[in-house]
């Protein structure tokens, strides 16, 4: 990864009405880079992006842009392009003309706008659409539209303010993939907001996790889904069971009533911890074999999996298991050592993890929430 | 089905009420003749009169210039305020200004005119300007009235925009500036035009503002038209009506066309029709207005600003002698002749429907009018207020032609200061139906026998009309009770209502101008009313006979009525008045005569009564307006008891003329006619109780509800409330996992 910084933020930031949305943000972005900023609603991700783009200004703090400080350079004077979550295509305009808009404004001559509109046409796959009327196109066109309108003008980073929200899952899917691709082919530095982590998954090279208006964590996304820093990112970032623990000495847990083996070490003795565990790696075995044993609650066919809800000491773990189960079976559960991820005590321990509530219909209640925002 | 039916015939009476008064109007602008009870043929003379009316016309093109102008300033303005509420953070602020810009709206147009008005003549005195009202005043007005119009027009647009479009804009490189040209005003251009139109319209039809505002020498057409109930509405106000409708209607059509719900649904042919079409539209009214612009630009004039009653000038319609133009004509060659200076008169003709009106407007200070044509008792008013001023007769050598007896007149009995010009005098006959009359009154009337008791005939019953105008009415009851108009004592008021409450079951109805539809259709039968209209009543249908009633005595005993020109003590150019005032009492010029053909008064003017061509053209008529025996001499006594000649109309005008009323009478007046026309609805107080009931019904309606909604709300009210949760999306995210392999790979490489 190219290591030339082109956006630093420095203590940055911001509150409105009150209400603290970010609390002194520190971010390196690197040339080339695909970076994610990952977090749930109100989580301060949109109005970072909105300071690098201009339309936000910070409390305090320093935004920097090739190491020099833009602080009150306005949006049109940045180089940096937007691609907004609803496009704010215009809609008096088609789509050559929406392309076109930046290079008219900069009075570039018909010949080479017309090479470059259709090279970004080319790019996003709407040859032929030049006519078209934009709020006539499909939601994956107008996206790409509003992709190629952001690109023409060559910017050195291209804001992305969750541009697939609107989109169905399948054509989410393939977007996901082009977009990666397009950010290979030009070499221009995206900084993309989501709440989709598979998404920040699959195609970032740095995910920032934030809540709360702070950075939970920087890192490669295997990173982030190894190495959780605290339980918020365990448990933002796929499933995990979050269990309290003590670390008895280096490579050395002692969780739910049993010492196990890990990979972990650096902590003090007999300092509390919370213990990360993913459903995927922990085998069901026969009660003898297991080094917990619990009933198990329930078992939801997945298609790959089974999902398998088994109380253990009164906590709930959700466990993935290609092996059917009976409910109100008692089995037993193996953990290899390189499955226990330990990590410090934070603020949000305690707070995620346990599965006692969890079902697939409060999922969907909260889904129809997250999309009214 | 049945519903279905029933929806229809709902549809259509909606549209019978809304439009059939518009289709009979278009259908009448056709009419062969000027009557509006038969229709006589299909004509387009009522279009042809209506282009060659310059006044109308002239008032025509103010109300397009002042519609264009003040639709377009109030556009930009509004869009401008639109823009800026918009932004407003601050609930609170944006709330309250957007109220202050609703209260125009809300406020009767009324306090709007007249608070305008005072603004205007305030601030004209403060800088020091004499006519503070003009063209300037009542655009403004027209500005601020159609302002919240067109900011609640343009504001949801600004609303309905998404948010982001302007800072994508600003994002791929505009200034705000450009912004706002670029991306913002494309989106709210439907708001913008819709209240446009709206505004443009809302001007074109204004009257009360208008009315209040507007200065002398300019005149909207709702002002002329209004003005015009002295006489009648000529049937050239239905073409040019049955004109404004057919625009509006495409006007709306248009607004239609360029709402965004139907640019969606049409296809592009039709889109860029209406875009031709809109565009047209637009730059014909731009065209428009610069021609007007560039002519009116063109020359510098020496302008004459008259005031006078609606229909009261020869001005040219129907082929008639245009007095204005003619008298424009002369005074160019009269003063080049004088001085060797080629000069370009105006006259700024406008027109006023009532005394009072005429008073106010001079009251306010705010006027700028040379001539004036008051009736008597309001020149006696005007006189006393020191609101117009003496002539100057040697400016005037034509004032020889009015009649001795006309010289001196009970408003301007001075010899030595004269203030006025007789310029019409009228009398109140009695207009009769013969075909439905009595044969014996019919006898009665060809002796001189009949008097005002025929109106309160019982035999009549139900086909009699009263004026539905209090001195008026007041006057025929007085005058059959043979009580002095001017000197009434309040007893002899209450016996003057009783009269006319006993013949309120007798009366068909109170009526004004719709005299003459129910005269010349036969509906009624009998009514008092002015001369000079009952002859042109006569002349549309050959049934009807006029006379002037007569009292016990054999005497005439009826009311007179004088208009006179006068000069307001305002005025801009008092020679240039004089040389007017000469101009239409002179002989030479035809003014004089043509004036007394067209409005069909009676003239004063002894070159006029004389003239062969005036006596063949009024035929029979001429000794109903000039009865032989208002020229009796009659022998009354003067201040001092002794015995003077007179002729009788000199009598009749300082006996039966209306004097100015004191404030005590017309108190007295007012109240009693109240008291007559309110008991004159038949639903009497019952309209009051089911107006009450309704009221009551619905207050209790709305407590009822609030009771109830408060009753449902106990319930839950006061909860206490949660506290907020820090984070409720635990198990909202779609969770994934990375297969073990991969992260075994990966656990390794980071090894």
């Amino acid at each position: 990864m190219n290591e030339k910084k082109i956006i630093e933020l420095k203590g940055v930031a911001k509150s409105f009405d009150g209400e603290t949305i970010l609390d002194n943000i520190d971010l390196d972005v690197h040339e080339k880079e695909f970076m994610t900023l990952l977090g749930p609603s109100g989580c301060g991700k949109t109005t970072t992006l909105r300071i690098i783009a201009g339309f936000v200004t910070p409390d305090s703090g320093e935004v920097m842009f090739d190491g020099v400080r833009i602080n009150d350079l306005p949006p049109y004077k940045r180089s940096v392009n937007t691609v907004f979550q609803k496009y704010a295509l215009f809609p008096h305009l088609n789509v050559y003309e929406n392309i076109a808009f930046a290079l008219r404004l900069k009075k570039v001559s018909e010949e080479e706008i017309y090479e470059r509109v259709e090279e970004m046409l080319t790019m996003v796959n709407l040859k032929g659409f030049e006519k078209r009327d934009v709020n006539l196109l499909s939601g994956g066109q107008q996206q790409r539209v509003a992709i190629a309108r952001a690109l023409i003008n060559k910017p050195r980073v291209l804001l992305l303010d969750e541009p697939l929200g609107a989109l169905d899952l399948k054509l989410r899917k393939d977007m996901q993939n082009e977009l990666k691709n397009i950010q290979r082919k030009t070499g221009i530095t995206f900084i993309y907001v989501t709440h989709d982590q598979e998404e920040a998954l699959s195609m970032s090279d740095t995910v920032v996790v934030m809540a709360n208006g702070k950075i939970q964590q920087i890192g490669t996304p295997t990173d982030i889904y190894n190495e959780p820093e605290n339980a918020f990112v365990a448990d933002f970032i796929g499933e995990s069971n979050i269990v309290d623990g003590v670390m008895l000495d280096d490579y050395k847990a002692k969780f739910s009533g049993h010492e196990f083996e890990c990979l972990d070490k650096g902590f003090e003795k007999n300092e509390p911890v919370d213990v990360v565990i993913r459903p995927e790696d922990v085998d069901v075995v026969d009660v003898e074999k297991g080094m917990l044993c619990g009933v198990v609650d329930s078992v939801t066919f997945k298609g790959v999996h089974y999902e398998i809800i088994v109380t253990i000491n009164n906590f709930k773990w959700m466990i993935q298991s290609t092996d059917y189960v009976a409910p109100s079976q008692k089995i037993g559960l193996y953990i290899e050592p390189d499955a226990i991820h330990i990590m410090k005590k934070s603020e949000y321990s305690n707070m995620f993890g346990d599965y006692s509530s969890f079902s697939d219909e409060l999922e969907k209640l909260s889904d129809v929430t997250e999309e009214e925002e | 089905m049945k519903k279905k039916a029933l929806g229809n015939i709902y549809t259509a009476l909606i549209f019978i009420f809304l439009y059939m008064p518009i289709a009979v109007l278009i259908l009448y602008s056709f009419n062969a003749s000027n009557s509006t009870s038969t229709f006589d043929g299909f004509s387009l003379k009522w279009y042809k009169e209506l282009f060659s009316d310059s006044a109308t016309l002239n008032a025509l093109k103010n109300t397009l210039l002042l519609a264009i102008l003040s639709a377009l300033i109030s556009t930009i303005i509004g869009t401008m305020a639109a823009y800026g509420i918009n932004k407003m953070k601050n609930k609170y602020v944006k709330g309250s200004t957007m109220s202050v810009t609703k209260i125009p709206m809300m406020n009767p147009e009324i306090v709007t005119g007249i608070s305008m008005m005072l603004l205007f003549v305030f601030v004209g005195v403060m800088i020091g300007g004499k006519a503070s009202l003009g063209f300037g005043t009542v655009l403004i007005a027209h500005i601020t009235f159609n302002l919240p119009y067109v900011i609640l027009s343009v504001l949801p647009k600004f609303k309905q925009m998404d948010k982001s479009l302007p800072e994508a804009a600003l994002d791929l490189g505009c200034t705000p500036f450009q912004s706002f040209f670029k991306v913002e005003l494309p989106q709210i251009m439907p708001g913008i035009i819709s209240g446009l139109i709206m505004a443009f319209t809302l001007s074109l039809d204004d009257f009360v503002i208008s009315y209040f505002t507007i200065g002398s020498g300019f005149e909207t057409l709702p002002i002329r038209i209004y003005s015009m109930t002295k006489k009648r509405v000529t049937p050239d106000m239905y073409a040019l009506s049955t004109l404004i409708f057919v625009s509006i209607l495409v006007l709306l059509v248009v607004s239609n066309l360029v709402s965004d719900k139907n640019r969606e649904k049409m296809s592009k042919k039709a889109k860029k029709i209406t875009k031709y079409v809109v565009g047209g539209l637009f730059a014909t009214i731009a065209i428009i207005t610069l021609i007007v612009f560039i002519v009116s630009a063109g020359t510098k004039t020496v302008t004459l600003n008259v005031y006078n009653w609606g229909e009261y000038i020869s001005d040219g319609s129907e082929d008639t002698y245009d007095s204005n133009s003619a008298f424009e004509e002369y005074y160019e060659k009269l003063h080049y002749e004088k001085y060797g200076e080629k000069i370009k008169v105006q006259v700024n003709y406008t027109t006023y429907a009532s005394n009072e009106d005429l008073y106010a407007k001079l009251k306010s200070g705010a006027s700028g009018y040379d001539v004036i044509i008051p009736s008597d008792y309001m020149i006696e008013r005007l006189k006393a207020d020191g609101l117009i001023q003496p002539l100057n007769l040697n400016n005037i050598p034509n004032y020889e032609n009015i009649e001795e007896q006309f010289r001196n007149p009970f408003y301007d009995n001075d010899p030595d200061a004269k203030y006025s010009a007789m310029y019409t005098y009228g009398i109140i006959g009695i207009i009769y139906n013969k075909d439905k009359m009595d044969p014996a009154d019919l006898e009665k009337i060809e002796n001189g026998e009949a008097g005002w008791e025929l109106l309160w005939d019982e035999k009549y019953a139900g086909q009699i009309l009263q004026f539905n105008n209090a001195r008026d009415a007041f006057g025929t009851a007085m005058y059959a009770l043979g009580i002095d108009v001017n000197n009434a004592t309040e007893a002899e008021w209450k016996l003057a209502f009783e009269k006319l409450k006993a013949q309120k079951p007798l009366v068909q109805s109170y009526v004004m101008d719709e005299i003459y539809n129910k005269m010349e259709s036969g509906e009624a039968t009998l009514a008092a009313y002015y001369a000079g209209d009952c002859l042109s009543m006569i002349a549309n249908n050959e049934s009807l006979g006029f006379f002037y009633p007569k009292n016990e005595e054999g005497k005439y005993v009826t009311n007179i009525f004088a208009d006179a020109m006068c000069i307001p003590t305002g005025a801009q150019n008092k020679e240039l008045a004089e040389a007017y005032i000469d101009f239409m009492l002179s002989e030479e010029y035809e003014a004089a005569r043509a004036n007394a053909e067209y409005i069909y008064y009676a003239s004063p003017n002894k070159e006029v009564i004389n003239n062969p061509d005036y006596i063949d053209y009024l035929e029979d008529d001429y000794d109903l307006i000039y009865d032989p025996d208002f020229g009796n001499i009659v022998i009354v006594e003067d201040e001092n008891g002794n015995p003077v000649e007179t002729t009788y109309i000199e009598y009749m005008f300082s006996k039966y003329a209306y004097r100015d009323m004191s404030d005590e009478n017309r108190a007295i007046l007012n109240s009693l006619w109240e008291e007559l026309k309110v008991d004159s609805t038949s639903f009497g107080g019952g309209i009051y109780i089911i107006c009450a009931v309704i009221i009551v019904g619905l207050v209790a309606f709305f407590v009822y509800k609030y009771i109830q909604i408060r009753q449902r709300r106990k319930l839950y009210w006061n909860n206490p409330v949660k506290p907020k949760q820090t984070f409720e999306f635990t198990s909202t995210m779609a969770k994934i996992s990375v297969p073990k392999e991969l992260r075994a790979k990966d656990d390794e490489n980071q090894k």
